[in-house]
């Protein structure tokens, strides 16, 4: 059996279907191949049963490419939610819109100091952020090419944007940029809670701790469309609405075995199956390596394999969902608090600590966390008065040492909800349910290399014209018509769109051969 | 109290301060250094502390010293001699040893012995190495761009750089971004798999850092101490014979015969300053001088925060001198030995026993003793770079008597005792509970090592604080990261070794290109000292 297409897109994450929208929307016969019988990758909702339903891994939207909404028509009924820096000693703190204030609504003794960081960051972080729309900017073609012209136009933008910053913020920039969040932090701020959560932002789902160079970045990374996180309304599906939208086939439930290639063009795909789908042009989502693995190393250099086995992708994050029978209590928080992002760190030194037996093959003694409940701002997720709580648990390792035993998941659970309990007291009590995903656990569910959040490190030596790899960081993947789209191609992870956008757009300036 | 007048002063008699004072009055400026210590040298010293031995107490080996200074200068007429060493080792728990040596094949069939596979993986990594070196060289040498600035110079220094990078190609300058930005631990773990080698290459990564060898930007500094040179002999160290005391003595007569006077014996009190432009030095002992031009030599957090008078200088600036990081990381043992130690896994007479000796065997072993060390302890399982430069260099002992410098990592400056970090938790008792902790490390190599030791001086982050000046016992008066690097060197705006008080110059290895022992910072601020005073000419082309 055999199918033609102009395009195949292997993964129906989000990246991937951001690609298949933005080529079926070009009137390109898109077919989407995913091996989970679900299309959403690492943005799905999962049914719990007993009438609850839930985010399974990524919980919420918070720097979606506003080029990528308009490229795709994808639109989310967004509600913004507050960010809550939980404190052992109970005075939470609040942080909405750039402001900072005690959860009880009362000043805050350091908000001052913190909205003009974050003022600072958020203005660095949109400067980052149009780098997210286009390829990476790469200056060593020089003058040789029209293509390359026009990057350099780019970057003379950025510079010009730079530049318009003004003498004093520019050279905080370019001294800020490649420098470390702990360090950063502190000098503006006392460690605490409020610390601790810039801190935990800037590493979440990375093996890297806050005192760890690059962290400004990662940080700023996730400012590049303002820094309010949101909730989407009825979850992510909006990705794979757009794609079917648009004309895309989605095909779920059977994976790709290889990518089909004949002197140095694919051809199309082979699935799991046997089925042949052939098409001129193949898009990845999945990770860097495995989409070299999928053609064979064989069409690559010996140097472009090297650099693709050696991508660090070990991811650190694990995620907890519970099904709750009730609200939890949460001393010191209104109810539209209690529906925020709920930090618990308290502190940045907390979480550099938490980061280093991730190094040596542990999990966190005392994990760090963002805790979600986003039935409390879309009743429609749960029936009977239950409640989802999604959690994001820090550090965990991929493979601990002695793999993971039962027993090891046990501890690491009974770790995570002793954490929370300690702001919501008696809420192993209320607990129906409770699912918890390993960073491998996660990379079977969808492929995600390491189970890394991120598809790879973000570190500086990983991002822009490095990412993934020194040499291929343009989309187009060593053969003739082969592109990656996923989160280990430029600018990165989190649910933005962009990598799949730009990938897509690549392809279409390259065209298509028939 | 006597006040004299000056063309020129320089505070801190370190290495930078000599150099600088030596282009100055060469320049013919009529130039003083000041200096607390009853000697100079700052932390490039040779001291007597125990009948018939010299240690080098600080800095200890010799490799970055820009060769364009030593010719400028002379300094081989006032006895500098640097004699490179070969090769190294580190020595494992069983008995074993890696041995580095600098004839290639012998390197490769000691490689093989570890991994056959780590031969080619070797031969990868130094030619990246070395590229990476030669782009940087040129550098060192030259003020650092201000990206920021529309001035011709600047823009000059920034077509310098690109025209460097572009020379690269495509390939290659892709990976000197990933170089320059990545951990030396990463950089290591994709090239090699003994983690025996791995380990003896790293130490260089972190030496004299508050970051460990997967902190990303520990590839720069393996670089750092990859891009000297004894004559010419790329990445090479040596020993100062005399101990590194002999480059400050050097430059000290080369000072003197060029007209400078040194005054030791007291300290700064403070600069003095009147609208905006510094006119002189107030010395603790009473003394005033008057100099139009004064230049410090002290880091920069010492210079500002200490001896400045915080009105005569914007907010802006103090507050980036406060968030400057100076981070003590290392202590320093010199040892008096009554003979060689044994070392039961060399072979008799190994060559390799007259290069950097260690003992820490992994890279996980040398990222713990990083979190030791964030934490406010010193490491566990320390890391040491220790030698025995008396075997090549017998002014140092006395005969068939052995001299051991020990560079220990890491030690913080603010000891954690009972939960509370400050630096005054040293003391006698845990200065020794550190030494008898590398100690314990270094029987490792030499179980005979306690029995061997006629005399040890132990010098902790606060000791060295103390004594050399330097904030936090940091050897490079400054975290070598990359927001203290280049133009961002000590403090955006004023990586050209000016500050903004007129007339007051940074001469220290707070500036670019940093600190050990290059004399590059003070060789860069003399140029630019004889440049903003119309004497650009007197400077010599070479350092240029």
């Amino acid at each position: 059996m055999s199918a033609r297409f102009d395009v195949i897109v292997i993964g129906a994450g989000h990246n991937g279907l951001t690609a298949a929208t933005v080529l079926a929307r070009k009137g390109k016969r898109v077919c989407v191949v995913e091996k989970a019988a679900q299309a959403g990758g690492m943005a799905r909702m999962t049914d719990f049963g007993g009438g609850a339903t839930g985010p399974e891994i990524a919980h919420l939207l918070y720097n979606l490419s506003p080029a990528v909404a308009k490229d795709t028509g994808v639109a989310f009924d967004a509600q913004p939610l507050p960010t809550i820096a939980l404190s052992p000693d109970g005075f939470h703190a609040e942080i909405r819109g750039g402001t900072l204030r005690r959860a009880e609504g009362t000043l805050h003794p350091d908000a001052s100091a913190f909205e003009a960081l974050d003022a600072r960051l958020v203005r660095f972080a949109a400067l980052l952020g149009q780098l997210s729309d286009k390829p990476p900017p790469t200056i060593a073609e020089g003058l040789a090419s029209m293509a390359s012209l026009r990057d350099l136009g780019g970057l003379a933008k950025l510079g010009l944007n730079l530049k318009r910053l003004g003498r004093d913020d520019m050279r905080e920039f370019l001294r800020i940029v490649l420098s470390n969040a702990y360090d950063l932090l502190l000098d503006e701020l006392p460690d605490g809670p409020v610390a601790g959560a810039l801190a935990a932002d800037a590493v979440r789902g990375a093996f890297s701790g806050p005192r760890a160079p690059g962290s400004v970045f990662t940080l700023m990374y996730r400012m590049g469309q303002g820094c309010d996180a949101a909730w989407p309304m009825g979850g992510f599906g909006a990705f794979e609405g757009a794609a079917t939208g648009a004309g895309a086939t989605l095909r779920c439930g059977t994976g790709v075995a290889s990518v089909d290639v004949e002197g140095d063009r694919v051809q199309g795909v082979t699935l799991e199956d046997g089925t042949v789908l052939q098409a001129g042009a193949v898009l990845s989502s999945l990770g860097a390596e495995a989409t070299m693995q999928l053609a064979g190393p064989a069409h690559f250099d010996i140097e472009a394999t090297r650099r693709l086995r050696n991508m660090r992708t070990k991811g650190t994050a694990a995620k907890l969902n519970l099904v709750l029978s009730d609200v939890p209590d949460m001393p010191g928080l209104s109810d539209a608090q209690k529906a925020g992002r709920l930090i618990v760190a308290p502190s940045a030194a907390h979480v550099e600590r938490a980061f280093d037996p991730v190094k040596y093959g542990r999990a966190s003694d005392a994990p760090v966390i963002e805790a979600v409940m986003p039935s409390l701002t879309d009743p429609s997720l749960c029936g009977q008065g239950r409640q989802v709580l999604s959690a994001i648990v820090s550090y965990v390792p991929f493979a601990p040492e002695g793999g993971w035993t039962p027993a090891v998941r046990d501890d690491l659970t009974a770790r995570a909800i002793d954490t929370l309990e300690t702001y919501m007291p008696g809420l192993s009590g209320l607990i129906i349910h409770q699912t918890l995903l390993t960073p491998d656990d996660i990379a079977a569910a969808t492929g995600a290399p390491g189970g890394h959040w991120h598809h790879g490190e973000m570190g500086i030596d990983q991002v822009l014209t490095v990412r993934p790899v020194n040499g291929l960081s343009r989309y187009a993947f060593g053969i003739g018509g082969y592109y990656l789209c996923g989160a280990s191609a430029h600018p990165g992870g989190n649910v933005t769109g962009s990598p799949g956008r730009n990938a897509a757009r690549r392809l279409l300036t390259d065209g298509i051969p028939a | 109290m006597t006040v004299q007048t000056y063309d020129a002063i320089i505070v801190g008699a370190g290495h930078n301060g000599l150099t600088t004072g030596c282009y100055l009055a060469k320049a013919g400026l009529k130039t003083l250094i000041v200096e607390k210590n009853d000697w100079i040298g700052g932390a490039a010293v040779s001291r007597s502390l125990h009948e018939g031995w010299t240690y080098s107490n600080c800095s200890y080996v010799c490799s970055l010293l820009r060769r364009e200074i030593v010719r400028d200068l002379e300094l081989p007429r006032f006895g500098l001699q640097v004699i490179p060493y070969e090769g190294g080792a580190t020595f494992t728990r069983d008995n074993d040893y890696f041995a580095y040596m600098s004839d290639h094949n012998a390197l490769e069939r000691e490689i093989a012995r570890h991994s056959p596979r780590d031969v080619d993986a070797y031969a990868r990594f130094s030619q990246t190495v070395m590229r990476q070196c030669r782009f940087i060289r040129p550098f060192l040498l030259r003020n650092a761009p201000d990206p920021t600035s529309l001035h011709p110079r600047d823009l000059g220094e920034l077509a310098f750089l690109v025209k460097q990078a572009h020379g690269l190609g495509a390939k290659e300058l892709g990976e000197t971004i990933r170089f320059w930005t990545m951990s030396i631990g990463d950089f290591l773990d994709e090239h090699f798999e003994s983690d025996l080698i791995k380990a003896h290459l790293a130490g260089s990564g972190i030496i004299g850092t508050g970051l460990g060898v997967y902190s990303p930007g520990t590839a720069y500094v393996l670089l750092h101490h990859y891009m000297g040179d004894v004559d010419g002999a790329i990445g090479a160290w040596g020993f100062a014979r005399g101990g590194m005391g002999a480059i400050s003595r050097a430059l000290g007569l080369a000072f003197e015969e060029a007209g400078g006077t040194i005054r030791t014996g007291s300290g700064l009190d403070s600069f003095r300053v009147r609208d905006g432009k510094v006119i002189g030095v107030a010395l603790e002992n009473g003394d005033t001088f008057d100099a139009p031009i004064v230049a410090s030599n002290m880091d920069v957090k010492r210079t500002f925060l200490h001896h400045v008078d915080p009105a005569d200088v914007p907010e802006d600036f103090t507050k980036a001198v406060k968030r400057f990081k100076i981070r003590g990381s290392s202590a320093k043992l010199n040892i008096a030995l009554d003979r060689m130690p044994e070392f039961p896994a060399a072979p008799e007479g190994a060559p390799f026993l007259r290069g950097d000796l260690h003992c820490s065997t992994s890279l996980a072993e040398l990222e713990r003793g990083y979190d030791d060390w964030k934490d406010g302890r010193w490491s566990a399982e320390p890391y040491f770079d220790m030698l025995i430069p008396s075997q090549i260099d017998p002014t140092m002992a006395p005969p068939g008597k052995h001299m051991m410098t020990v560079f220990v990592q890491y030690a913080p400056y603010d000891l954690k005792v009972d939960g509370v970090r400050s630096g005054r938790n040293w003391n006698d008792t845990t200065r020794a509970a550190l030494a008898n902790c590398v100690y314990d490390k270094m029987e490792q190599a030499m179980p005979d090592i306690r029995q061997r030791i006629v005399h040890a001086e132990v010098r902790t982050p606060l000791d060295i604080e103390s004594e050399v000046g330097l904030t936090e016992g940091n050897i490079f008066q400054g975290e070598l990261t990359f927001d203290q690097l280049l133009f961002n060197r000590p403090v955006p705006g004023y990586s050209d070794y000016s500050t903004p008080i007129e007339g007051l110059f940074m001469v220290g290895s707070s500036s670019h290109p940093g600190g050990g022992v290059m004399a590059a910072p003070g060789a860069n601020a003399a140029r630019e000292i004889l440049r903003r005073a119309g004497k650009g000419r007197a400077m010599p082309k070479v350092a240029a």
